[in-house]
């Protein structure tokens, strides 16, 4: 338990276009070995988060205008994102995440690992914890289902061999089949590689069932975080994320919050 | 963003006739006055030369403008804007010896022919997104020449067309004076097209376009349309800018028009600073007069003489590094060092102007 | 006969300079209006080493084509790379404004002279009969086959080389590109080196076949339109571009008149552009319709 963080993020804030503050101060930590679950409803900042801490904001005219990312004892926002996965930190984005025309070994091929393994080493791994990719060899990306594009984004960015995977919306327009065996398949990873993982989700059931720990964010700000076993006990987050409740209007954690602590304050 | 600093100290207009006026202060009408006389006055105190130079200026100006509108604002690269003065050029000669048609008949035929090649040449390329437009006015440029040679050859003007002065009323336009005021008043009227082209409607939508392509068809904007209106508008002045100028020269000959003379339009815009019609007249001078510049550095070299066959090769060298210089480290052209100038002795004795949200 | 071989020839001028085109505007979305210019200037450096390694022409053409993969990586790293996440716009404008540089110091350098460095490097160019008639002359032919190599190499290293891969993929989605490690300055100078390489390789074969004025960079030119027929993302379009291009352009020139042989390439291009606009193997989503 007294493991030294891997990544360490404090009062992190981006700036979209000088303008637009999408995350305000957020801060997380991650120790190694473990798998991290993010929650939050939509723009909530979770994907400018990873975003950020893996150097991925560069075209959308977004920066780190505060705060650090420390991954390994070096700090590394604002680094260049090819940097960032050198040292061990590879991202699955939400959109485009393969290279839609390239086939899937191509895929495999064009990710930057290090120097002693070779291509063949490259398809092992991939197939090993994704086979149905091996019967896609020479399929052309873009012609992929979802749930196989996300396989393979997840095998590309196995091949750079990162110390933290970061997985943004595993479960984006996939069946919840197929979201639990890609869960399954992230255990698998941390298991047999060693690999940290962060996953965000939106859907808070999937992912609580295998994190260790979670944050849960909104508005750019984390709202409240614990070990995955308590998060999913927690009375709001039945409520307002894994939707066992009977409230008909659903209302955000934030005005729930402050609607009891209204109901506090005037009795 | 046009205006890189309020001129008075703030927004007071309170009707729709102080927004449409061109000037805003006093200072600002003052100073515009007194550039005024000095244009009118300067005819009366310049040498021939300097008169030939100021109206090069002027034809320099009308063409640098439309090509600003095309590239600066609706982002767009032309290629061939030679070609559309060569266009412009060779419909007032061939009208003038064919049927010995007045000026006023050439000039308006001269747009229509800039247009025509607009629409034809941008249609294909626009409806593209990228600079397929940079490609098919070199296509512009190498159709124009062929059909100027070819008229050329085949009526025996194997030299060039020679045209005869304009006239008005009996009266012959061939003093260097008249030539003077009559451009000057063509760029200027070309100059008061684009102010207000830029602050219509169209001109908003040119400015969406070139800020955010994506954003802009999201706002419901039809690209296409718009940047092909930029590039007719643009052909049609440049054509009227080349016509002018073969009235001005008496003499129409496709040697006029080469690849080179486009990259020159292309300096003036990158030059003067793009997205800006006053960085189109501040290219337009530069443009016009550096060769003359450079020619005068050569003549202080010890052996001059030896320089003179080169002297187009050290322009094309010169061309490019003042090129690249801007683009790299002033982007803004002159208008953006012009900027700064002001500001600095705006804020005089202080550095900086506050940043807008400083402080958070 | 004779006509044939003139179509081929001509093509592969055109497919040998088409693919630098391709090769930039495939992995950075920039038009490199400088080709024709530093295509020029791989001949000149011919004639500079052939006058430096005298009597040793293996090694001054060794020397020429290391010079120019060398200044295609220094333009990218000394110039481009600044204009790197500037508007495409200001990097093409900043394209033009090199080639009117290197033009001019082309001809302060070596004067606009004619010249020939198949003569200083004391080469003859003696014609070969062909089988069926037609006669073509030896660097015409070497040219032919050096083209049908450097598309066969390139294709090879597209398809299997890893950066080869990696140029591709970088020419997708940069982002991701650089998010799986791929050092995008490392992919983009290479390809402005393997363009400068190519088109060079053409600028020498031409200057050796039929000598070398400045009006070099308008065959440059005119190969632009046999890249964008073909749709500018893609070789085999190149390829097949330039064989259209080479066919109008000799075609006309027999049968109507020499002077449209400036002129032929553009019209083309314009008659696929309202036809196609993507071009005959370009992909049509790459090229965002508006
Ligand atoms: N490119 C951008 N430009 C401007 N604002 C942006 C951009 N990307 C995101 N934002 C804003 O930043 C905020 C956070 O966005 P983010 O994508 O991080 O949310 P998210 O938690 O991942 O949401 P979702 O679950 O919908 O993916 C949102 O308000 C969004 O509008
Ligand atoms: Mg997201």
């Amino acid at each position: 338990m007294s493991e030294p963080a891997l990544l360490t993020v404090e009062k992190l804030e981006v700036v979209y276009h000088r303008a637009i503050t999408a995350v305000q101060g957020i801060s997380l930590s991650v120790r190694k070995g473990q798998i991290v679950a993010i929650l939050g409803t939509n723009g909530a900042g979770k994907s400018t988060t990873l975003r950020a801490i893996s150097g991925f904001l560069g075209i959308d005219d977004a920066r780190v205008t505060d705060g650090s990312v420390t991954f390994n004892g070096k700090r590394i926002e604002n680094r260049q994102p090819n940097e960032i996965t050198r040292l061990g930190i590879a991202l699955v984005p939400e959109r485009d995440k393969v290279f839609p025309n390239l086939t899937v070994i191509e895929n495999l091929t064009a990710p930057f690992a290090p120097a002693h393994y070779n291509r063949r080493d490259n398809e092992v791994l991939a197939y090993q914890f994704f086979p149905r990719l091996a019967e896609l060899r020479s399929r052309t990306a873009g012609l992929l289902s979802g749930g196989e594009r996300q396989m393979l984004a997840l095998a590309s960015a196995l091949v750079c061999r990162p110390e933290l995977l970061l997985v943004d919306e595993l479960s984006l327009g996939l069946a919840p089949v197929v979201v639990q065996d890609l869960m399954a398949r992230l255990v698998q990873i941390r298991h047999e590689l060693g690999t940290t993982i962060v996953v965000v989700e939106q859907s808070a059931a999937a992912a609580l069932n295998v994190a260790d720990y979670g944050y849960v964010l909104e508005n750019g700000r984390v709202v409240l975080d614990g070990e995955g076993a308590r998060l999913r006990a927690h009375g709001d987050i039945q409520e307002f994320y894994l939707g066992q409740t009977s409230s008909s209007d659903r209302r955000s954690y934030r005005s729930v919050k402050q609607y009891r602590r209204s109901r506090r304050w005037y009795g | 963003m046009s205006r890189g600093m309020p001129r008075a100290s703030g927004y007071f207009r309170t009707d729709y006739a102080q927004d449409l006026a061109l000037t805003q202060t006093r200072l600002e009408r003052a100073s515009l006055l007194a550039f005024a006389v000095m244009l009118a006055a300067f005819p009366f105190l310049a040498t021939a030369f300097y008169l030939d130079l100021a109206c090069q200026v002027f034809l320099a100006a009308i063409g640098a403008l439309s090509l600003m509108l095309l590239t600066g604002y609706a982002g767009q690269i032309s290629l061939g804007h030679a070609g559309l003065l060569a266009a412009g050029a060779f419909t007032a000669g061939i009208l003038f010896r064919e049927f010995n048609a007045p000026f006023w008949v050439t000039l308006p035929a001269a747009a229509a022919v800039g247009a025509l090649l607009g629409i034809v040449f941008g249609l294909p390329s626009l409806r593209l997104r990228g600079l397929y437009l940079a490609v098919s006015t070199l296509a512009l440029h190498f159709v124009v020449v062929y059909l100027g040679g070819e008229y050329e050859s085949k009526r025996g003007y194997s030299t060039g067309i020679m045209i005869d002065a304009p006239t008005i009323g009996g009266y012959a336009i061939t003093n260097g004076r008249v030539w003077y005021f009559v451009l000057l008043v063509a760029a200027a009227a070309t100059l008061l097209i684009c102010i207000n082209l830029l602050r219509s409607r169209t001109g908003r939508a040119w400015r969406a376009i070139r800020a955010h392509e994506t954003v802009a068809e999201a706002l419901g904007i039809n690209i296409a349309a718009y940047k092909l209106l930029a590039f007719v508008i643009s052909s049609a002045m440049a054509a009227v800018a080349g016509a002018l100028f073969a009235y001005y020269r008496h003499f129409v000959s496709v040697e006029a028009f080469s690849l080179f003379l486009s990259i020159q339009y292309v300096a003036m815009i990158i030059v003067g600073g793009m997205g800006s019609l006053l960085g189109a007249l501040l290219g337009a001078v530069f443009v016009t007069l550096f060769p003359y510049l450079i020619e005068a550095a050569l003549q202080q070299l010890p052996n001059a003489q030896s320089y003179a066959g080169v002297l187009f090769a050290v322009n094309y060298a010169a061309f490019g590094v003042v090129m690249i210089l801007f683009l790299l480290f002033e982007p803004l052209g002159l208008v953006g060092i012009w900027h700064r100038v002001q500001h600095y002795f705006l804020l005089w004795p202080f550095k900086h102007r506050p940043v807008a949200g400083a402080g958070k | 006969m004779q006509l044939a071989v003139n179509i081929v020839v001509l093509s592969a001028i055109y497919a040998l300079i088409a693919c630098g085109y391709v090769l930039i505007y495939r992995v950075s979305r920039v038009l490199n209006l400088a080709h024709g210019e530093l295509m020029m200037l791989g001949a000149y450096l011919l004639l500079a080493t052939a006058a430096s390694f005298a009597g040793n022409p293996v090694a001054a053409i060794a020397a020429a084509v290391v010079l120019s993969l060398a200044v295609g990586i220094l333009v990218y790293v000394f110039l481009m790379r600044k204009m790197t996440g500037e508007m495409v716009l200001a990097a093409v404008l900043t394209t033009v404004a090199l080639g009117t540089l290197l033009r001019g110091l082309m001809v302060l350098i070596w004067s606009a002279q004619q010249q020939y460095p198949g003569q200083a490097l004391g080469f003859a160019n003696p014609a070969i009969a062909l089988p069926g008639g037609g006669r073509i002359s030896t660097f015409a032919a070497i040219l032919v086959v050096t083209t049908a190599l450097v598309y066969g190499g390139l294709f090879v290293f597209l398809r299997f080389g890893r950066w080869g891969v990696r140029m591709r993929a970088a020419g997708q989605n940069p982002l991701l590109a650089a998010q799986r490690g791929i050092n995008l300055h490392a992919v983009y100078a290479l390809a402005w080196g393997l363009s400068t390489l190519t088109g060079s390789m053409a600028g020498m074969l031409i200057a050796l076949d039929s000598g070398l004025t400045s009006s070099m960079t308008v065959i440059g030119l005119k190969a632009f339109p046999a890249a964008l027929v073909g749709g500018l993302d893609s070789l085999v379009g190149a390829l097949v571009g330039a064989l259209i291009i080479g066919a109008a352009e000799v075609l006309s020139i027999q049968y109507i008149d020499p002077l449209l042989s400036d002129v032929v390439p553009f019209l083309v291009l314009i008659a696929m552009l309202i036809v196609r606009p993507w071009g005959l193997f370009g992909t049509r989503e790459e090229l965002d319709r508006v």
